[in-house]
């Protein structure tokens, strides 16, 4: 398995095969990393801030190539921005599972050839603010893009998810997906904004968004069965963090234990 | 042994009046079926006894054994034995059906076994005929609306209650799936005991589910109460019949 850990803005250790490059470079006020996906692969990156950290990041997918990116984070405060670029027939799977303080986070995917493909979940637990900002761009026919954000908030939380899908004319045959949920445990606002510039017609788009406590029927089925409010809220809430999670479920039961033991 | 018993319940829902003077008795061992026309209150009267908190108790009684139940919570009353086996059973995502009874079954009783548990879900899962992997999905999650309603029957047999309603257990089920259902029902009665209501459109489920009284429901109130006899008049005359006849009834004792 290849594995980078990234302590604040830099890499610390790195464990990869030939199927992917890495390129660091930086200055005082921005450090970049660069990886280049050369075949079908599967990568883990660990971030951990113990300070303010600020990076971007930037994913080229190589034709033909399937890359499954699992990424957790863990500490204080992070900037940070991501550049996916996907050629044709590419396809990255992304799944991240975040534990932090403070993060603003802004995604851009660019799907440049056709049948690319990405496949994105997200799963937090908000506890003082979190904001993302994703941007899927089909600049290529035929491309598909799934978007998944979950979120539960919690405590001081505050938590932002902006998702925005593009497709300028003439690019047909596109499919995007959009699925945003928020479950707000506080009274503290939390916003989403699903987003779809389409200047096409011949293309499939769906987007859902939702922020709400636990669904009353959701917790009236389960109570039904003697399961007081409760636990029967602790269950919605597992169940909503670790559902559709293909890997890093012990991560995320760790971090649901910490709020809800 | 524990009876329902309903005393001359009216219930609103955005101020409308769902249920006016409703009054049942349920004995332990008793199967009751309650028929009637869409919209007459079949299972909301089955909501309210669980207690679902839309419905609001305007005036009246339920009472299960001596306890009164009105302003109790809904898991409070299932810890009662009160068990609702829905119409349209929720879909619960990442919550495996295992860990959902596992929880439940835990909270309702501290002497909880993992072992005597995993043997009867198992054999219970054969006798129902569902899949084995269905225990570890989601609760409901990409169930047809047949496994949905084994599923219900599932939990039934997995929490052991003493008052059983099944709201429309038959919809959505095959003729296969039916008789699988109807049977497994009869066999936790003849095993348990339970008292039994029924809310059904139909007479097929009754070929297997022998009931005791039969009553038909109408505008929130039991129009009509009779053995099993009734179903048959039912299917041949229809609910406007009984209705008009049990209302000019009424008008002749006014």
């Amino acid at each position: 398995m290849n594995k980078i850990i990234i302590v604040n803005d830099e890499i610390t250790e790195k464990d990869l095969d030939n199927s992917i490059s890495v390129t660091y470079s930086g200055n005082e006020f921005l450090s970049e990393i660069k990886i280049d996906i050369l075949s079908d692969t599967d990568l883990t990156i660990n971030y951990i801030s113990t300070e303010e950290t600020k990076l971007h990041l930037c994913f080229n997918i190589l034709e033909g190539v399937k890359c499954n990116l699992f990424e957790i984070k863990n500490g204080l405060k992070y900037k940070l921005g991501y550049i996916y670029n996907l050629d044709k027939d590419s396809k990255i799977n992304i799944c991240k599972i975040n534990d932090i303080n403070i993060i603003k986070e802004q995604l851009i995917f660019n799907l440049n050839g056709e049948f690319a493909e990405t496949n994105y979940l997200l799963k937090t637990i908000s506890d003082k603010k979190e904001k993302y900002d994703l941007m899927v761009y089909h600049n290529a026919s035929k491309t598909i893009s799934n978007i998944i954000n979950n979120g539960v908030n919690v405590l001081d939380g505050k938590l932002s998810f902006v998702v925005s899908g593009f497709v300028p004319n003439g690019k047909v045959d596109c499919v995007l997906d959009q699925k945003n949920r928020i479950i707000n445990l506080t009274n503290k606002k939390c916003e989403i904004k699903p987003n779809l510039f389409i200047d096409e017609n011949d293309v499939i788009a769906n987007h859902s968004a939702h922020i709400g406590k636990c669904n009353e029927e959701e917790m009236f089925y389960l109570m039904s069965r003697g399961i007081e409010p409760k636990e029967a809220e602790n269950l919605i809430i597992r169940g909503f963090l670790l559902n559709g999670l293909k890997q890093g479920q012990n991560e995320m039961e760790n971090i649901i234990n910490k709020y809800w033991r | 042994m524990t009876n329902l018993k309903i005393k001359n319940l009216t219930v609103t829902v955005n101020n409308k009046e769902i249920l006016k003077d409703f009054n049942l008795e349920i004995r332990p061992g008793e199967i009751h079926v309650i028929m009637g026309p869409n919209g007459t209150g079949k299972s909301t009267l089955t909501k309210i006894i669980m207690g679902d908190p839309n419905y609001k108790i305007v005036k009246g009684e339920i009472y299960y054994g001596d306890t009164l139940i009105n302003d109790l919570a809904v898991y409070e009353r299932a810890r009662l034995g009160i068990f609702l086996g829905m119409q349209m059973p929720m879909e619960i995502e990442g919550v495996s059906n295992a860990d959902f009874l596992r929880t439940a079954l835990r909270s309702k009783n501290e002497n909880f076994k993992l072992y005597s548990f995993i043997k009867e879900l198992d054999k219970t899962v054969t006798d129902l005929k569902m899949g084995k992997d269905m225990i570890h999905r989601g609760i409901n999650e990409g169930f047809s609306g047949g496994e949905r309603k084994k599923n219900e029957i599932l939990q039934m047999h997995i929490l052991k209650p003493s008052f059983v309603m099944l709201d429309e257990i038959d919809s959505g089920l095959d003729v296969d799936s039916l008789k699988i259902v109807g049977e497994s029902v009869m066999d936790y009665f003849n095993e348990e005991k339970p008292a039994i209501l029924l809310v059904t459109h139909y007479q097929r489920l009754l070929d297997y589910i022998k009931p005791d009284f039969v009553h038909v429901m109408a505008d929130g109130k039991i129009i009509k109460s009779a053995d099993a006899s009734l179903v048959k008049v039912i299917e041949e005359e229809g609910f406007d019949k009984i209705k008009k006849s049990s209302t000019s009834v009424i008008k002749e004792n006014e």
